[in-house]
């Protein structure tokens, strides 16, 4: 055992930055220690090892930030805008005033990763992600802050990105364009993946209208053990195990991992032919050892006749983009930009 | 102008391992910005720590349960020493294979072939574009860590005129630029101590002051006071002056007591009770009450001290009895409670424990007066006073604030000194509690009152005690602690009889001894009620 585990140790060290691979062995060690076998998960101290950061009023890099509670829920959103041009208004939060009469600025509802249970909106990682997000793209984020498991298991994720979205489309203060309404995209990497795609099913069947879909190395699953997952357990940062984990602790008791939250397009998922589903942008990092999954997602939107665009990423690990010192990174941002910005 | 720009910019340089040109104190900006510090130049002895740690716990999977749940774990942002700290407890509790090397450089054999291969096994992008990046984190460092200390004045004048929604949003400011400066040491880190005291002044006072050190376990408040003194040696001087003082007092006399306001661990005993052992003439017979917050899980920790010490006592064959009094607060003490007894000769020994007095608002038989009055009352040969060498107990919250900063600031920089770890961790630790009580709390909450030696000169004096002289040996041989236990910046003082100690001239904990002014009025010997010495 202790072999093998060298050899996956020296893998990851190859493909990634010495501070990468020290922020996500960090991650994955403390993750260890909070997971529990009997599936119970050590909230406290997860809390306590989480890095969180304040929102802030006054611009730091061109992007500003505020909290916000949603009073239906009582979940905190984490609003990020890019600064106004006149220093003037640093530091003022406006609630009433458009984001723009004329202009079109995109909305992205970000829905962080964290496997369902782990980070918060206000995580460090998370807060600097949206805080590049919203300045490359000149676009407002709104990082939501859904119930987690294993305390609060499906559909409680979707419930929230569902309430978020609501609440995001009702914000004056977030419209823009000659048309006065919110133009909305939903984003998330990870277990925030597979919520903006639970969320914009509901939204295409309520025919509420969502932009487009960016899903950052989306987390999906099924039952059998596909290629990937063989042939990549442990050698970057993941294991099938923490996996099987993370889904036992999301989905209802006694279900399996064909339940359509972890597998939409499996057994027993539905088609999405026909309804007026968002286009998506579903990234794919190729030492990311879900990607068959996340292939598997792709090629059933595909299916389903909706607009998808993949971007493969063949040497990305996972959390590529917490850190801007790779190409992945820029590429990424790049590709999310123009996704949003079609006219640009 | 590329759109990544604005990303770069943020943080500063990357952690490039293969640029010589870091400062070895620089710390790697991208990760500053995930919510971490760790020094570019200790990167790579991080990451073998971490797989260290992995190879650990792949070992011993039993033991991942107890490092959730019964390990303590220190400051997570510092990656190294929260590492370190996990390691050492599965060290302890997990036998270790024995094919590990101590060496932190080592690693498991094959393992090594790679990393020799160095810095090309590492994909550092962009490393010529980061060198200009240093130079410019440099100058920002040393800006910031100047903004750094007017924003916290700024702030804290605000909270002093009850503008707390400006000071919230100076607290934010400030939070932003610390990730732009190093805060493992210098300015930085007394300024990330005090920005996260003020904010919690302002936003949630409550959870420090009575949910604080007042009703933190007392075992905590001992494991801390433990470390901090380990890795410091302010208590450690305090032991043995005060020691040194009472020796020489006890001298001639058959029946000592002595009564410690603060045991403890009791860590200040074992050595006056073997001075006590080698007296030409032998040991007196020597009784020790220790007074100590009660144990809230039914342990009796004052008694278990006082066994620890009683044999010790019996190896030296020094005849030793010990009487622990639990009260959570000084002023709940009452004289009787120490049993003096009528021939005995009485010190007592106050450790950072007098100014916790000073809380009340009346001027009529106030705590201090009180406790002072029945220490007189007792007659004793000595009374050893150790207190912080500050003014930390103005009226006006921005006067204590700026003090505080500037003493705090100097202790810290003496902590840089020492490298033992987890000591220096949880000094800390201990230190943040006292910034905390001195910055956020009020009333009878904030029991941190350091005054300066002058004004317990002017306030003994008038309780009725008279200063003596500790002498120019406790002089020299405080001198040779210091170049025995610490770093060259320390330095002992003597002002008017009295001792202190400080850092490259500022003094930070003073102490002095005292004796009762006899009073024609009352016999010598114990009183047994309470007299008004006010007139005095």
């Amino acid at each position: 055992m202790a072999g093998s585990n060298e050899v996956n140790l020296n893998e990851s060290k190859r493909v990634v930055p010495l501070n990468t691979w020290v922020l996500i062995s960090n991650f994955k060690l403390a993750y260890n220690i909070l997971r529990r076998a009997d599936g119970t998960f050590n909230r406290e101290l997860a809390e306590f090892l989480d890095r969180k950061v304040p929102a802030n009023t006054i611009p730091v890099d061109g992007v500003f930030s505020f909290d916000h509670v949603d009073r239906a829920t009582g979940l905190l959103n984490r609003i990020y805008q890019p600064a106004p041009a006149n220093e003037a208004q640093w530091g003022i939060v406006d609630l009433q005033k458009p984001l723009s009469t004329t202009e079109i600025v995109p909305v992205i509802i970000f829905f962080h990763g964290g496997s369902f249970t782990h980070s918060s909106a206000n995580s460090a990682i998370y807060d600097t992600f949206c805080r590049r997000l919203a300045g490359t793209c000149k676009a407002a984020v709104v990082s939501v802050n859904y119930r987690r498991s294993p305390e609060h298991r499906y559909p409680s994720a979707y419930d929230d990105g569902w309430a978020a979205l609501k609440w995001v489309k009702s914000r004056t203060w977030l419209q823009s364009g000659k048309d006065s309404k919110v133009h909305v995209y939903l984003a998330g990497d990870s277990s925030g993946g597979n919520i903006a795609h639970h969320v914009a099913a509901r939204a295409a069947e309520e025919e509420v209208e969502v932009l487009g879909n960016i899903l950052l190395h989306p987390m999906f699953g099924g039952l059998r053990r596909t290629e990937s997952e063989k042939r990549l357990d442990g050698k970057y940062f993941v294991t099938i195990q923490d996996r099987d984990w993370y889904w036992r602790a999301y989905l209802p008791e006694g279900e399996d991992r064909d339940h359509p939250a972890c597998n939409p397009f499996g057994p027993r998922g539905k088609s999405l032919e026909g309804l007026n589903f968002p286009k998506s942008l579903v990234v794919v990092a190729g030492l990311d050892l879900v990607q068959d999954w996340q292939l598997a997602y792709v090629e059933g939107l595909k299916e389903s006749r909706q607009v998808v665009k993949l971007l493969y990423l063949e040497q990305a690990t996972i959390g590529f983009y917490f850190l801007p010192n790779n190409t992945h990174f820029y590429c990424l941002m790049e590709e999310i930009s123009s996704f949003v910005n079609p006219n640009c | 102008m590329s759109p990544y720009d604005s990303a770069t910019s943020s943080g500063g340089g990357s952690g490039s391992s293969a640029s010589s040109s870091a400062k070895p104190s620089e710390i790697d900006g991208l990760l500053a910005g995930a919510g971490y510090k760790v020094r570019s130049s200790d990167l790579r002895h991080v990451a073998q720590r971490l797989e260290r740690l992995e190879t650990a716990m792949v070992n011993s999977p039993v033991e991942i349960s107890h490092l959730a749940s019964d390990a303590v774990h220190y400051n997570p942002s510092d990656i190294a020493s929260w590492v370190d700290s996990l390691l050492s407890e599965l060290h302890q509790t997990a036998s270790m294979p024995s094919d590990l090397p101590d060496l932190p450089d080592l690693m498991v054999a094959p393992a090594i072939n790679h990393t020799v291969v160095s810095d090309a096994a590492w994909t550092d992008q962009d490393a010529p574009q980061q060198l200009n990046q240093f130079t410019v984190v440099t100058a920002m460092e040393e800006d910031s860590g100047i903004r750094l200390v007017h924003m916290l004045m700024t702030c804290a004048e605000s909270v002093q005129r009850g503008e707390l929604a400006f000071a919230g949003s100076l607290i934010e400011d400030m939070q932003a630029l610390l990730t732009r400066v190093n805060t493992s040491c210098g300015i930085g880190k007394v300024a990330d101590y005090f920005i996260d005291a003020l904010r919690r002044r302002i936003f949630s006072p409550q959870s420090v002051c009575f949910g604080g050190s007042g009703s933190a376990s007392p075992y905590e408040n001992e494991v801390l006071y433990h470390h901090f003194y380990e890795a410091c040696p302010y208590l450690k001087f305090a032991h043995f002056t005060a020691n040194q003082a009472i020796l020489e007092a006890f001298d001639g006399h058959d029946c000592v007591h002595v009564i410690d306001f603060n045991l403890m661990h009791g860590l200040q005993w074992p050595a006056l009770i073997q001075a006590l052992a080698l007296r030409p003439g032998g040991p007196p017979l020597l009784r020790l009450t220790g007074i100590g917050p009660p144990s809230p899980d039914g342990r009796d920790s004052l008694r278990e001290v006082g066994l620890r010490l009683a044999e010790l006592a019996r190896s030296v064959n020094v005849r030793f009895a010990f009487r622990g009094v639990a009260a959570l607060r000084l002023e709940d003490v009452k004289p009787w409670m120490l049993q003096v007894g009528p021939k005995e000769a009485v010190a007592v020994n106050s450790i950072m424990q007098l100014h916790r007095l000073l809380g009340s608002e009346s001027t009529r038989n106030s705590p201090v007066e009180v406790v002072l009055g029945w220490i007189r009352n007792l007659n004793p040969k000595i009374m050893t006073v150790i207190e912080q060498e500050a003014n930390h107990n103005q009226p006006g919250f921005m006067d204590r604030f700026t003090e505080a900063l500037y003493y705090y600031s100097t202790m810290f920089d003496s902590l840089e000194a020492c490298t033992l770890q987890p000591e220096k961790a949880l000094a800390e630790i201990y230190i943040q509690r006292e910034i905390c009580n001195v910055v956020c709390c009020e009333g009878l909450a904030r029991v941190e009152r350091h005054e300066p030696l002058g004004k317990w000169r002017a306030r003994l004096g008038q309780a009725g005690f008279r200063p003596l002289q500790l002498g120019s040996n406790a002089f020299k041989q405080a001198s040779m602690l210091l170049t025995l236990f610490s770093a060259e910046g320390y330095c002992v003082e003597e002002k008017e009889g009295c001792l202190t100690l400080g850092w490259h001239s500022r003094p930070l904990i003073a102490a002095s001894a005292w004796q009762a002014v006899p009073d024609a009025n009352s016999p010598l010997g114990i009183v047994n009620h309470h007299s008004n010495h006010n007139a005095l």
